[in-house]
């Protein structure tokens, strides 16, 4: 085990000797905890000699010991103030929204979690809706592990792959608070649940854990956004694990919008009984290392999943998304599109996994990455993979890298808009085709604010002039950027 | 108006444009006609200020003005407009929202204040009445899965919207049926007027039974090697372009 591997173990059992992690009377719990413990102690953490980190160096999170964080409300409210939070606000979004600041929950800025059924209800305009809000349970983790571990013993840490790299175990061996989501059999909550994560202290080490248990027909929108109070460095190792029973839809949204000096690996797993549809989306337009890996299990038949992501990504940073769609039942159903802006010196690594398993016969999967790239110095390496064991599927896939296509960019200009807006409308219309699929009206808005205000930021977008537009290519190869093979020979393959 | 003197362009080192002269006055309509390859289409590209398009000498003055030194959406701002012989799809982008920002722009470089939203969907829904569009295309991404004769009717649209006092018309008629092309033309001639001139670019004569034109130019290997009135279309038509093969054409009215 090195040093860096050293340390974060050292961060875990420090917590626990302190007896900081929740739920200690959990013997289960407890039992996972070691399990993980002993995984990390022989995996450690991740290097690029690994082929799942091939492209992503974890050398900003080994060269600085990032730490945990004291549980101390007083020093966490002199950093995070609710003028922050008030700005952290989503206009016109109504949601049950829980906060933590540097992974712990901040109960004086989250809704009354006891009270969040009753508002649920209370937002029904008809009173035989009035069941609406009932039979949804949101709350902190830690709060639920100490008082009724017993409610999420059958799923906590079920979802999760235990086999994941070392940031998976040491998430389960260390986590110390995170939001359980839990609907009762047909629950359908009117509002989104909203998890807002904020880095607040310098070179705090954060491990939040979530865990999502969507019943039979039940249905849910979930917003998890992680944000920064300030711009330093910080580092944020996140699972989500959500399951979802017959019949159940969960939209569900990652929004990672950190400074430019927070780091972020970030696991959400979930898995789909029959019937049931997972509709998740990542927008990525903040963060200095961002790390993404995404699995949803098609363990039922008849399910379905989206997997829409969008990473704009500028300067220094560094967005690696990985993602695994494992249809392991017949008649399902997945359809992953993925989009990139890169700029200056941005580098991406979209890894796109399909897996068809024996017997998952009728499997109809796609999975689509487009990228564009503003300047010489940006980089994307692609690659898709498809695994099929099932000999009746239809398996799609498909990789370009390009940059802003010169006909478009003339026809802007021949209507009289200037070059930079010209570039700065076709940029956001190729990534606003993703925004497009949120249905929620607020965050959509919200992130096209975002997204219009990232590039119209001069250097976001403008920097770019340089970069070879004269190559006019909206292909693959198109020039300026490096392109890894694996996009080259990722023209539509069809196997059927 | 516009004011083409010698003027002489290449296309990746290609001579395309040999010597170009034409006057263009307020209040008429152009047309310049001409085989496959003779430089239509290039000297279309050349006025509106395309990439790729270089111009190896000459000039060309807009109302007295160096027109050729003017960045595209400089010249498109001043009141030249090309009506694209392809017009380019832009998915992402809806009619609407490409529409308020040109003629924002455009305001905007006269001095006019812009046109909020409001005002502006009064216009553009006027406009499209004018060129018999349904407001259905608005909304649409900008020429996405339109027909050929839906794009060149949006090329119509927009020109109606920004009034330009010169336009373009790059091979309007090419891919419409006669219908789409009676009702392109329509649109067209709504939009002549005493103080703007067009320059009409095509192959066949057929549009100019829309569109009719004061002067008639033919273009032979990058020059113009005859002109006349209206009925040189109609010689055209007759004769085909088969003289153009030889190296001198019948006559020579230039």
């Amino acid at each position: 085990m090195n040093a860096a591997a050293a340390h974060y173990l050292e961060q875990c059992r420090a917590l626990e000797a302190a007896g900081a992690l929740p739920g200690r009377d959990a013997g289960w719990l407890q039992a996972q905890r070691d399990a993980a413990l002993q995984r990390f102690e022989t995996v450690g953490l991740p290097s690029q000699r690994d082929e799942d980190w091939k492209y992503t160096s974890i050398r900003p999170l080994t060269v600085k010991p990032f730490r945990n964080t004291v549980a101390n409300g007083d020093a966490r409210a002199a950093q995070v103030t609710p003028a922050h939070i008030e700005a952290a606000r989503i206009d016109g979004l109504q949601s049950h929204r829980l906060v933590f600041i540097d992974g712990l929950f901040a109960e004086e800025f989250s809704d009354a979690v006891d009270a969040i059924a009753t508002v649920d209800s209370a937002d029904s305009a008809k009173p035989s809706d009035s069941d609406g809000g009932a039979g949804i349970t949101v709350a902190p983790l830690a709060g639920l592990l100490d008082k009724t571990p017993e409610r999420i013993e059958h799923t906590l840490g079920t979802v999760a792959p235990r086999c994941s790299h070392g940031f998976t175990a040491l998430n389960h061996a260390g986590a110390r608070d995170g939001a359980v989501v839990l609907l009762e059999p047909g629950a359908r909550p009117h509002r989104p649940v909203e998890l807002l994560f904020i880095n607040a202290a310098v070179d705090a080490f954060a491990q939040p854990r979530n865990l999502v248990v969507a019943g039979a027909n039940s249905a849910v929108h979930l917003i998890e956004r992680h944000i920064s109070v300030g711009a330093h460095a910080a580092f944020t190792n996140s699972v989500t694990e959500i399951a979802l029973g017959d019949g159940a839809q969960v939209d569900y949204h990652l929004i990672q919008a950190s400074s430019a000096a927070a780091h972020h690996v970030c696991g959400v797993w979930a898995r789909l009984a029959r019937a049931s549809r997972f509709s998740c989306r990542t927008v990525t337009v903040g963060g200095r290392l961002v790390r993404n890996d995404l699995g949803a299990e098609l363990a039922g038949e008849n399910a379905h999943c989206d997997l829409f992501g969008l990473y704009a990504a500028g300067g220094a940073q560094h967005v690696d998304n990985h993602t695994t769609v494992t249809h392991a039942a017949a008649h399902c159903g997945s359809c992953e599109i993925y989009k990139g802006v890169l700029d200056q010196r941005a580098r991406a690594v979209f890894h796109g996994r399909i897996v068809v398993a024996e017997g998952a016969q009728k499997t109809d999967a796609t999975q689509t990455n487009n990228n564009l790239l503003l300047s010489r110095g940006a980089e994307i390496d692609t690659k898709p993979q498809l695994e099929i064991y099932a000999d009746d599927v239809k398996c799609a896939h498909g990789a370009t890298v390009g940059q802003l296509d010169a006909d478009a960019l003339f026809y802007l200009r021949a209507r009289g808009l200037g070059e930079a807006q010209a570039r700065r409308m076709l940029t956001f219309a190729f990534a606003n085709d993703i925004l497009g699929r949120i249905e929620n009206e607020e965050l959509r808005a919200a992130l096209s604010d975002t997204l219009t205000a990232r590039l119209a930021g001069g250097d976001a977008v403008d920097g770019g002039i340089d970069a070879g537009i004269d190559g006019g290519g909206k292909n693959v190869d198109g020039g300026g950027g490096k392109i890894d093979a694996g996009a080259r020979a990722a023209s539509n393959r069809e196997s059927s | 108006m516009l004011e083409i003197k010698n003027l002489n362009a290449s296309v990746e080192d290609k001579a395309i444009l040999n010597g170009i002269d034409l006057a263009i006055q307020a209040g008429e309509v152009h047309a310049i006609m001409g085989p496959n390859g003779s430089g239509k289409s290039t000297l279309a590209n050349v006025l509106a200020g395309r990439d790729g398009y270089e111009v190896t000498g000459g000039s060309v003055a807009y109302n007295g003005r160096d027109l050729l030194d003017m960045a595209p959406e400089i010249r498109a701002r001043e009141g030249v407009f090309l009506a694209f012989q392809y017009p380019v799809e832009i998915p992402g982008v809806t009619n609407l929202y490409l529409l308020k920002a040109s003629i924002n722009a455009i305001r905007k470089h006269r001095g006019e204040a812009e046109l909020n939203a409001v005002a502006f969907l009064k216009l553009i829904k006027e406009k499209a009445a004018l060129v018999k569009m349904s407001e259905e295309f608005l909304y649409r991404s900008v020429n996405e899965g339109f027909s050929g004769g839906e794009k060149k009717r949006n090329e119509i649209l927009q020109m109606a919207l920004l009034e330009p006092a010169f336009s373009v018309l790059d091979e309007t008629d090419s891919g419409l049926d006669i219908d789409a092309l009676r009702s392109v033309a329509e649109g067209v001639n709504q939009l002549r007027a005493a103080d703007r001139a067009m320059l009409v670019v095509t192959h066949y004569q057929r549009l100019l039974e829309y569109i009719v034109p004061d002067f008639v130019h033919v273009m032979h290997a990058g020059k113009i090697v005859r002109s006349g009135d209206r009925s040189l279309a109609l010689e055209l038509e007759r004769e085909g372009y088969g003289w153009a093969d030889e190296n001198e054409p019948p006559e020579t009215a230039s």
